[in-house]
């Protein structure tokens, strides 16, 4: 019997042909996303697995004795941008634990690097990169330890005693093997689960278009399908035996489409790689399916395509004498818009409440949004009656007439083409609204000018202040820097000026802080008003003034929007000669923003000043840290839309071809009573392109809706009206629709010929 | 062999508040043709469909072969009219996806017959109904009156007890209708077939042993029609 439900799938001519590929390209598509799902799903843990040993020192393992315990002290350094995570390792024996990837711990004056890392030393000059590190290199780490092939990691050998001496050093008895994701301070990971979520909500909301899909091809020439199906009663075929045969026609298309899904997975493997949705690639091998996500997939997905198929079928009785009578089925009520409606009041409950762990706020968030999809697809039906209704009743062109008609008799129909696209509609608003709000916020302060913009961005800042004491001081000074050291700075071909803020011995209260009316006011920094000049972004002195009170932390400087720092400092009446024998709160060095600039100023201060846990950076880097998970989303969140359009357009065609050779018969008749093709042609388009518009509309400001909802809940952010590209975007989808839908007409006449009146 | 193959008793059916039988009463002799006929919606076509079993009268039996078809599971019946009864209607009964051998050979797949032995047999209908070298064509690809023959070929197939014709010739012009109905009754005759055929043309009547009427839900027979004029 399944040999014989292959063979009439196979058999069916081009239609059942048609039939089965698209069915199993909507499969494969959605097969090759899911298998992708999966790998970088995994690839996020093997990645959190191959950080953990970073983590050592603050990994909750119970202390091992008859070891000699390692000093270890993990540090962040920078090179372009990219972390160099670096490790200073002390044996205080023979017998200290040793990290992965190195066949022995580096003594001091030696260390190893990374491949990535190595080759940057080599083809850097010293001042740049290499002197930053005591000593020389002894050989590469392995790939064991490190999180994806271009990570930037270094294990430098140190005495005891220096590394005792710096900043956040640790004794470690072992070196850790548990996931950042398992440890709530560790400082190096990606903290996975957040990723995971993210990319499970993604394959979740590609999902939905795939499934429109495969029930469209399921559906596409249903009516010929039960016929044959009826037929096949009456010559004594029992119900059973046609839903299994049913059953084998999608069982077969969608193991087609198992099998080329699993053709597409390595490209869509390769293209993984280099979306770093953890802000580090990941190793080829580490985006690996494994067993149980092979079976999954081989046996859940034609399972789950014959589950369906058999629901589609147990919906039409096929009795011998052909499929019964369908009465004309309700009309939507307008209680299908209650999920949707829903899901906005979910959202709307969190503003103000927005839970404080991430695992809750997605807990709180997703529904809601998961409510706005799917009742989005389920109020489809009802707006597309009501838009019907509204378009008869004004009308007595015949087209619209019959179009009207028919949809507000099956508006459940007439929806079904258009529904993958609505949805597509609503993700991408819903994503470019957020995604453009959040960057917004992200910005420059409103008064900087683009052009002041890039000197902002590439001013080396080396911030040394770590906070202010109960005392209003600050703390985290550093010793004065020596007069050499600024000369050599000025020397660095590309460094526009240099500014040191120091620590003011009068206490003056920081400007820039609000200071609250309980404690010890917010003590300032306090800069010569020549060196300010240099370094005029950030702001000046009042004429003739020697030195000012200027903020303290110059860090959020370009990066918080809510900061207003005045346009002039208030003067100080400290003298300038005493400044240079004051501690250092931030050295500001302002820069053309050349690689090399940038890295010989880091490099020298990490040598004036080292052993500090966080290395200088510029503004430019700081912002690229900050937006790289944004931006590696946006661009998931770009390829989602793309793919769902086009998926959704699959679907359109499909759709709308597919009605149109079911009702061939009316057609053929209403032509062979005198109705022009014309009148036809537009039947078809308004058929699609009404509810296409009316359930476009409200997509789109659903999608806006809830962006704003969670926007405002998560970030207290609001939306604002997305750029070019998003217009570009819609206007071209639904452009590029009516296309799809124009290019099935001329179906309409071949269809519509006097062969259609053949018995068949 | 002669008896009661057949036999409906009291037959009610209505669709939604329209009745179509109202009592029929009908039995059909082993091997006998009889012609049903009566104006159009007198409820021939559902009398036809009660008693192969695809509707289920509201009141009344059918009994076939001394089994009540009324009470039968709808999977009994399927089976039934698989392996003990064949069907001619007016047209479009052929499977479109399948070749015409196919079509012929289907009620012995679904039986459970091996492909080739299936084909085989269908093969041999072929030259008998006059319709050598169409064994590879679609339904789309044959004529009004090659259809036919091949739906009385797929009719035949199976060596059925019972074979139920709803108009056979109805939409064939005269000419062929005459052939097809000759080829039913004389393949019917020569394998000691039942045949209940629906039709309103007097010609076609004509070539069956007996003749009822059914008039508003109800049978009656020549006799008591010429009686009741
Ligand atoms: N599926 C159905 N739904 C509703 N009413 C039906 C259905 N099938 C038949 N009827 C009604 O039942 C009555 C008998 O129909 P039937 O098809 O048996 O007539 P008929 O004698 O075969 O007519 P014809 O010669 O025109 O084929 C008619 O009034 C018809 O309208
Ligand atoms: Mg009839």
């Amino acid at each position: 019997m399944i040999s014989l439900g292959i063979r009439l799938a196979l058999a069916g001519g081009r239609e059942a042909l048609a039939r089965l590929v698209v069915i199993a390209c909507a499969v494969a598509a959605g097969v090759g996303l899911l298998l992708g799902m999966l790998a970088a799903i995994n690839g996020v843990h093997s990645q959190d697995n191959r950080y953990s040993w970073l983590n050592s020192a603050h990994s909750t393992d119970t202390p091992r004795s008859g070891v000699d315990p390692l000093w270890w002290r993990l540090s962040g350094d920078a090179y372009q941008g990219e972390r160099i995570g670096r490790v200073d390792v002390a044996a205080t024996g023979t017998n200290s634990p040793v990290p992965p990837g190195i066949p022995r711990l580096p003594a001091p004056g030696e260390y190893y690097a990374s491949p990535a890392l190595a080759r940057l030393l080599a083809d850097l000059p010293a001042d740049q990169l290499a002197d930053r590190y005591p000593g020389h290199l002894v050989g590469t780490i392995g790939s064991t330890a490190l999180p994806g092939p271009d990570s930037l990691v270094i294990v430098v050998g140190r005495t005891p005693a220096e590394v005792k001496a710096a900043d956040g050093s640790h004794e470690i008895t072992s070196i850790t093997t548990t996931p950042s994701t398992d440890c709530d301070d560790c400082p190096v990971g990606p903290k996975g689960s957040s990723v995971i979520l993210i990319l499970s909500v993604t394959a979740g909301a590609l999902v939905f278009p795939v499934l429109i899909l495969v029930g469209m091809a399921t559906r596409l020439s249903a009516a010929r399908r039960e016929y044959r199906f009826a037929a096949m009663r009456l010559v004594g075929a029992t119900p059973r035996q046609v839903s299994v045969i049913a059953t084998a026609e999608a069982a077969l298309a969608a193991a087609a489409g198992v099998a080329i899904g699993f053709a597409v997975f390595p490209p869509i493997r390769l293209a993984l790689v280099r979306m770093d949705f953890t802000g580090t690639p990941f190793f080829l091998s580490d985006l690996s399916l494994n067993l149980w996500d092979v079976l999954l997939v081989v046996l859940g997905v034609p399972v789950a395509a014959a589950v369906a198929a058999g629901i589609a079928l147990a919906r039409v009785r096929v009795s011998p004498l052909g499929v019964a009578r369908r009465v004309t089925p309700p009309p939507p009520r307008a209680w299908r818009l209650l999920p949707m409606l829903l899901g906005v009041a979910e959202l709307a409950f969190f503003i103000g409440r927005r839970p404080n762990t991430s695992a809750g706020q997605s807990m709180a968030f997703t529904p809601g949004m998961v409510l706005i999809l799917g009742g989005l697809v389920y109020a489809g039906p009802w707006l597309t009656m009501v838009g019907a209704r509204l378009m008869v009743g004004r009308s007595n062109d015949p087209a619209v007439l019959i179009a009207g008609r028919r949809l507000a008799d099956d508006p459940k129909a007439g929806f079904r083409s258009v529904g993958g696209l609505v949805l597509a509609l609503c993700v991408t608003t819903g994503s470019v609204a957020i995604i453009t709000a959040i960057t917004a916020e992200r910005g420059l302060p409103e008064i900087y000018t683009a052009g002041a913009g890039a000197a902002v961005d590439h001013t080396v800042l080396g911030s040394y202040l770590t906070g202010w004491g109960d005392d209003g001081r600050p703390t985290g000074a550093e010793k004065p820097l020596p007069a050499s050291v600024t000369t050599q700075l000025r020397a660095i071909p590309g460094v526009a000026g240099v500014t040191v803020i120091h620590a003011d011995p009068l206490g003056t209260p920081d400007p820039t802080e609000h200071q609250g009316p309980v404690g010890a006011a917010r003590q300032g920094g306090l800069a010569s008003c020549e060196q300010l000049a240099g370094t005029p972004l950030f702001h000046t002195c009042a004429a003739g003034a020697q030195t000012a009170t200027t903020a303290a932390d110059f860090d959020g400087f370009g990066v918080d929007i809510g900061s207003n720092w005045p346009r002039q400092w208030p003067t100080s009446s400290v003298p300038a000669a005493q400044l240079d024998g004051l501690p250092v709160l931030d050295v500001v060095v302002g820069t053309t923003g050349s690689a090399a600039t940038v890295e010989r100023v880091r490099t020298l201060l990490e040598g004036t000043y080292p052993d500090r846990a966080m290395a200088p950076w510029t503004l430019s880097e700081y912002r690229t840290q900050a937006q790289g998970q944004l931006s590696s989303f946006q661009r998931l969140a770009n390829t989602v839309t793309l793919a769902s359009l086009v998926v959704a357009g699959c679907s359109l065609a499909v759709g709308v071809a597919g009605g149109l050779s079911e009702r061939r018969r009316p057609f053929s008749l209403l032509r062979l009573t005198g109705v022009q093709l014309g009148v036809l042609r537009r039947t078809v388009l308004l058929e699609s392109a009404m509810p296409l518009l009316v359930v476009s509309g409200v997509a789109i400001g659903m999608g806006f809706l809830a962006a704003e909802l969670f926007l405002k809940a998560q970030l207290g952010y609001s939306v604002r009206s997305p750029g070019a590209m998003y217009c570009v975007m819609v206007v071209g989808g639904l452009a590029a629709s009516l296309g799809v839908i124009t290019s099935t007409l001329p179906l309409l006449r071949r269809i519509t010929g006097p062969e259609a009146a053949r018995n068949d | 062999m002669t008896g009661i193959v057949l036999e409906a008793r009291g037959l009610e059916l209505s669709f939604g508040p329209t009745p179509a039988l109202r009592g029929a009463d009908l039995a059909v002799e082993a091997g006998e043709i009889l012609a049903i006929m009566g104006p159009s919606g007198s409820g021939k076509s559902t009398l036809l469909h009660c008693l192969a079993g695809i509707l289920t009268p509201d009141a009344g039996e059918i009994e076939f072969a001394g089994r009540r078809l009324d009470t039968m599971k709808e999977a009994q019946r399927s089976e039934l009219r698989r392996d003990r009864f064949g069907f001619v209607f007016q047209f479009g009964q052929l499977v479109p996806e399948l070749t015409a051998e196919e079509n012929v050979a289907l009620p012995l797949l679904l039986g459970g017959r091996k492909r080739a032995a299936a084909l085989a047999e269908a093969r041999s209908w072929f030259g008998r109904l006059g319709l050598d070298g169409l064994e590879a064509r679609r339904s789309g690809e044959l004529s009004g009156g090659q259809a036919q023959r091949v739906a009385l070929a797929r009719a035949m197939v199976t060596r059925p007890d019972v074979i139920f014709a709803d108009e056979p010739t109805g939409a064939l012009d005269s000419l062929t209708g005459e052939q097809v109905m000759d080829l039913l009754v004389s393949t019917a005759r020569e394998h000691g077939t039942t045949v209940v055929v629906v039709t309103h043309e007097p010609r076609v009547a004509a070539c069956a042993d007996r003749e009822v009427t059914v008039r508003d839900g109800r049978v009656t027979t020549a006799f008591m029609e010429r009686m009741a004029s």
